[in-house]
């Protein structure tokens, strides 16, 4: 039995993620970003999703009480982790990248170029259709991670750690307009298993 | 077009949520009378037939006429209802004028929606007592809190999700079987207790009704002319099988903002079209939208465009998306873009906006492509009504829209 609970800042479409997991055959549930660390432990989980939330992390001194929580989860958990949308541009800041409002922010359809099509965005490729919905975006991706994807608007729609399975997304891959989400979560339920073995 | 997407529903087992459901409202209520809201749509009526399953005859359902139905609407619920298999006895309670005079003078969606809830569960409360009950059951589903929990907008069923306790404001507490179910779900469980087609597979109507299709300040006028609009919607666009479709009215009250002066030049380079071809308005009256997770109560754009290129854009979906990224990306301020279907010079002061999507769970939303032919049609027939002068196709998903409008 694998075991991902969902890291809850507060996003409308937070809920879903538990849905496409719980659709996988995972278990998961909500969970607040100020868990203590020990009782995140005792759920013994494989690995992390973090959700997408109203708040902004343009400033990175002045998160509100979740995103500082979240950001705390960030940088201790060691395990597998996806990030998606605020928590994307959360990741991005805690590895020392640059958030700031996006030139052109994006609502509804957008059409990803995949750059890279190994690991998380397998099978992906070229380019596909994905839902968004932000005001911010990472405009300077932080060391040690790769730009897996892009979009005419936004540069680095899809980033991940060159040697951790540690990935974030702008895009909103548990929504059902998102029709290739679930191989995104299936390709990332993958990295767990692997991660598990080792 | 028209497949509705959720044929197969994973992952959600009917059988064992009932049992585990039921067991718990069992648990909960320890053979009490629970007041069971019931407005006719899927998902209290399902929530309803769970809990009948677990209470009998302790299960008092009631259906409230809030004057903001459609037409003819709570008799056919409660005949409908009542009628083998389901067999469901329901009590109506009139209190449309209470409703009314609530709303009266508000003009905000917030305010309104907040009125909306106070006056709703002001009369649970009667009921309640009456009956010497102390739990109501309701049919809230997953997006019904997680839009209020986030701030997007107030759901007049949603309490304590907001940390309003129903027990010491209104002296019931509450119950709430699907809580944690999506529409697609509710409608496989609907299924499975063997609810007729015409139940499980309803459109959805929102609990405030046609309150949150009124766009604005509510008058009588608006809400005898919409109820007249959202037949003529309903009955065209029923056999295209999209999720939701219906019709909102608002005022023709235009702003005068200089910021969004340039709309006109925007909508063209978005087009690709003369700027003598586009011509596009903002209202004044906001409506609910949701850009990057946090509410924007923002406004409507309306587009014109002349009578020969309407004919050749109004079913090009690409175009019109472009219109609406165009449109939004450039004036934040603006959540809405809907384009003009038909209208009569020097006609009447409102305007009706169609809207069709398609959506599985309802938390994101493409626009349906209603055919031109049709919605010229549905132009055709709402322009009989001399109060409305213009008739619009809403091109916005969700987001940066909302499915509804306040």
């Amino acid at each position: 039995m694998t075991t991902i609970p969902v890291v809850y800042v507060k996003g409308q479409y937070n809920h879903l993620i538990v849905r496409n997991l719980k659709e996988l055959g995972v278990t998961s549930k909500l969970l607040s970003p100020s868990v203590p660390l020990e009782q995140l432990e005792s759920m013994k989980p494989d690995a992390l999703v973090m959700g997408g939330g109203p708040q902004s992390v343009r400033s990175p001194d002045k998160l509100t009480g979740e995103l500082a929580d979240a950001a705390r989860l960030i940088r201790q958990v060691k395990l597998p982790m996806l990030c998606i949308c605020v928590t994307h541009q959360l990741l991005a800041t805690a590895f020392g990248g640059v958030t700031e409002a996006a030139r052109k922010p994006e609502f509804g359809p957008v059409e990803i170029s995949v750059l890279d099509d190994g690991r998380i965005l397998e099978g992906l490729g070229p380019s596909f259709t994905a839902w968004e919905s932000h005001n911010d975006e990472v405009v300077r991706k932080p060391d040690g991670f790769e730009v897996i994807a892009k979009s005419t608007s936004c540069s680095v729609e899809a980033m991940g750690h060159e040697k951790r399975d540690i990935f974030g997304v702008q895009f909103h891959p548990e929504v059902s307009h998102t029709t290739k989400g679930v191989d995104l979560f299936k390709n990332f339920l993958g990295i767990v298993e692997e991660h598990k073995r080792t | 077009m028209g497949e509705r997407l959720s044929v197969a529903v994973q992952g959600f087992h009917p059988s064992s949520f009932l049992s585990e459901e039921t067991g718990r409202i069992r648990d909960i209520t320890q053979g009490k009378k629970v007041i069971s809201a019931v407005s006719g749509g899927v998902d209290s009526t399902v929530a309803t037939l769970v809990a009948r399953q677990a209470l009998g005859d302790n299960l008092l359902p009631i259906m409230i006429d809030t004057g903001l139905l459609r037409a003819g609407e709570p008799e056919q619920v409660k005949d409908r209802l009542s009628r083998s298999p389901i067999s469901l006895k329901l009590r109506l309670v009139h209190a449309s004028g209470r409703f009314l005079s609530s709303i009266k003078g508000e003009t905000t969606a917030e305010e309104k929606r907040k009125k909306f809830r106070e006056t709703f569960y002001q009369v649970l409360r009667e009921e309640a007592q009456k009956e010497g009950c102390e739990y109501i059951l309701q049919g809230t589903i997953a997006p019904d809190w997680i839009e209020t929990q986030g701030g997007i907008k107030t759901q007049h069923n949603v309490l304590e999700q907001v940390g309003i306790d129903p027990a010491t404001t209104y002296g019931f507490k509450i119950i709430e079987p699907l809580a944690d179910l999506y529409k697609d779900q509710v409608r496989a469980l609907g299924r499975h207790l063997n609810l007729p087609k015409e139940f499980s597979e309803r459109q959805p109507f929102p609990g405030p009704g046609l309150l949150v299709r009124c766009i604005g300040s509510v008058t009588k006028k608006k809400i005898r002319v919409l109820k007249e609009a959202t037949k003529v919607v309903e009955t065209s666009l029923s056999p295209f099988n999209y999720e939701q479709y219906f019709a909102a009215i608002i005022e023709n009250k235009f702003a005068k903002d200089p910021s969004t002066k340039t709309i006109s030049e925007t909508a063209s380079e978005a087009l690709g079209l003369p700027k003598s071809e586009v011509h596009a308005e903002v209202f004044e009256d906001r409506v609910t939208g949701v850009k990057g997770d946090q509410r924007c109560y923002g406004l409507v754009a309306g587009v014109k465009l002349s009578e020969e290129s309407r004919e050749t854009y109004g079913w090009l979906q690409d175009r019109l998306r472009q219109l609406q990224t165009g449109i939004v990306e450039k004036f934040p301020d603006i959540t809405r873009v809907a384009l003009l279907v038909k209208e009569r010079r020097g006609g009447g002061p409102l305007s009706i906006i169609v809207r069709a999507v398609s959506t599985r769970d309802f938390m994101t939303a493409a626009v349906s492509p209603v055919p031109w032919k049709i919605l010229k049609d549905i132009g055709q027939q709402i322009m009989k009504e001399e109060n409305v002068s213009r008739v619009y196709y809403d091109i916005t998903p969700k987001p940066p829209g909302t499915i509804e409008f306040e």
